[in-house]
């Protein structure tokens, strides 16, 4: 494999990485909101964060492109905050935030409401506050489900395409993940290039599979 | 240790909760069916449920006050609670589990150190194991062992033995009256099984269709049931209908069909004729061939219909013109040779035969 290709497997392993980390405590936060409590508008935040799901993925890619472009939230980060978010690497891991927030909040949120809230009652009687209760009883007993969510999540990340290409543009050696780079191959009429990103995400895929399941057998209770 | 449960008002599916007891014992009781709103009692207590209504007071201390807006969280209570699917939590080791919520010391006289608790409890070669290689009877005490640990002012203690059988019951019990006797931890015990009562309590409150049917002294329920629905929940073996012929010198001559039975006068309401006869098994006592001459003022002749085991204990039915429970041992039943078919008089002193009128 070329360089460029190497640059883009790596760009893309760890923008799609980095954007599960990034997601990850809101995931769960949101999760356990979700699964542990009832609050007014919790059905339009429920269906707010499955849109990105169910919408045609360029769609969603359009709507950050006008709330992230110059005239929305972008132009005062620029303003105040110096740097620019849409066509840059910035842009990538937004879209595939956005994108995979929804299966990791759907897995973590299944995960939490499978936990007897009886074992979270009895940590609070025997002196636990919230945040004690949430790290050492919910956290661990859901890992399953985290760590499941996680694993989709990446996955997702590492196919993303659709809101990818509107939000961030598709330039070789800045913006351009695995998906891209075999659509412009394809395009371009070099099949064994595509090819050669095709095994390198499937290889991808499989260690991400391998590794989660090897943590699922670790944490065996 | 008071606790005081006033106004206590929650929508439960059939009924609702609606409760007012003051509860001074060491060991109470809270009896009753399945369904009466135990649980959700507890619940209320340890803070783990909002009520529609709540006064809870413990001795000084103000735990809920739905009026004027006051709930403690649950882990400032102070309140030790064993559920009834114990809870213990799968991913710690047994260890991770008893010290969860340590803290030495309540500011009690007692101290509950981790090795005085282990060791009371009989856990020490199960500390480092994982909770779910323990058997049914060691992660009992080991839930039971962990709540101690946190230093409470009250147990909360959610039908302990219910899924434990027979045998292992009567092996646990034993630790719970330590418990009782060295900590002195108040217990709040929900129970519908009357020989861990009659074992462990001191007093009792009989929750029945989320009401308290009756309050008091153990031994006073369980002779002088308040109702029917008490004596119901308490399971008082022979219940019957009777009615007042004439009561002479605090006796009272009770005709249950033909059959006559003396009384003690019990401040019935003045002209209760209708009855219910309240008799417990282990109050009649048998006697095979001749009658003899003793203290009971009832005797009654009659056949014995079946004998059950239950426990150490036979459970005897009889046919004395109306049917008859009585509870004797094993070895008893053994020594008498009794069998069914068998002829045999029934004693029962006067002051055993309980009436409420009706």
């Amino acid at each position: 494999m070329s360089a460029e290709e190497w640059q883009v497997v790596w760009f893309t392993a760890w923008v799609a990485a980095l954007s599960t980390i990034v997601i990850l405590p809101f995931g769960l936060g949101v999760a356990w909101l979700l699964a542990r409590r009832d609050w007014p508008g919790k059905s339009v935040v429920e269906t707010l964060i499955t849109l990105p799901l169910v919408m045609p993925p360029v769609a969603t890619g359009l709507v950050l492109l006008e709330f992230f472009g110059n005239h929305g939230v972008g132009g005062f980060i620029q303003k105040h905050l110096g740097f620019r978010i849409i066509f840059t690497w910035r842009a990538v891991l937004l879209a595939l935030c956005v994108m995979s927030f929804p299966l990791l909040v759907r897995s973590v949120r299944m995960a939490f409401e499978g936990v007897d809230p009886r074992l979270e009652q009895i940590a609070r009687t025997l002196g636990a506050g919230n945040l004690r209760v949430f790290f050492t009883i919910s956290v661990p007993l859901a890992m399953r489900g985290i760590v499941g969510g996680m694993l989709l999540a990446f996955a997702r990340a590492l196919g993303e395409f659709g809101a990818t290409i509107m939000v961030a543009g598709n330039m070789p050696g800045r913006t351009q993940t695995v998906s891209l780079a075999i659509f412009q191959s394809v395009q371009d009429f070099q099949d064994t290039e595509a090819f050669r990103l095709l095994g390198v995400s499937v290889a991808l895929a499989f260690i991400a599979v391998w590794t989660s399941e090897w943590v699922m057998r670790r944490k065996k209770f | 240790m008071t606790l005081l449960l006033k106004n206590i008002s929650l929508p439960l599916a059939p009924f609702a909760l609606e409760v007012d007891v003051e509860i001074r014992g060491r060991v109470t009781a809270i009896f009753g069916p399945s369904g009466a709103g135990k649980t959700s009692l507890l619940d209320l207590v340890a803070g783990l449920r909002r009520a529609n209504s709540a006064f809870i007071q413990m001795d000084e201390q103000v735990l809920t006050d739905t009026a004027h807006g006051v709930l403690v969280p649950s882990r400032l209570r102070g309140v030790g609670y064993v559920p009834q699917d114990l809870a213990l939590f799968p991913h710690l080791s047994v260890r991770q589990n008893l010290l969860y919520g340590h803290k030495p010391g309540n500011g009690g006289q007692v101290s509950f150190t981790f090795e005085r608790v282990v060791e009371v409890l009989e856990i020490q070669p199960l500390v480092q194991r994982r909770v779910t290689e323990l058997s049914g009877g060691e992660q009992q005490r080991v839930a039971i062992a962990r709540a101690l640990l946190s230093s409470p002012k009250l147990l909360l203690l959610d039908e302990p033995l219910a899924s434990l059988d027979l045998p292992l019951r009567a092996r646990i019990i034993p630790y719970l009256a330590r418990i009782r006797d060295e900590f002195r931890v108040p217990m709040l015990y929900v129970t519908h099984d009357r020989y861990e009562t009659l074992a462990l309590a001191d007093e009792m409150v009989v929750l029945v269709g989320g009401r308290v049917a009756q309050a008091g002294p153990m031994q006073e329920l369980f002779s002088r049931p308040a109702n029917l629905a008490v004596a119901g929940a308490l399971a008082v073996e022979t219940v019957l209908k009777g009615s007042i012929e004439n009561m002479t010198n605090g006796l009272v001559m009770v005709a249950v069909g033909p059959v006559m039975l003396s009384a003690v006068e019990q401040n019935l309401p003045p002209n209760t004729r209708e009855v219910y006869i309240c008799i417990r098994a282990e109050n009649v006592v048998l006697h095979k061939g001749s009658d003899n001459a003793n203290s009971a003022r009832n005797h009654l002749t009659g056949v014995v219909r079946s004998l059950v085991q239950d426990g150490l204990l036979v459970r005897a039915e009889l046919d004395c013109g109306f049917s008859l429970t009585a509870l004797l041992t094993k070895k008893s039943a053994e020594e008498m040779k009794l069998m069914p078919g068998d002829s045999v008089t029934a004693q029962i002193k006067a002051q055993h035969v309980h009436l409420i009128g009706r």
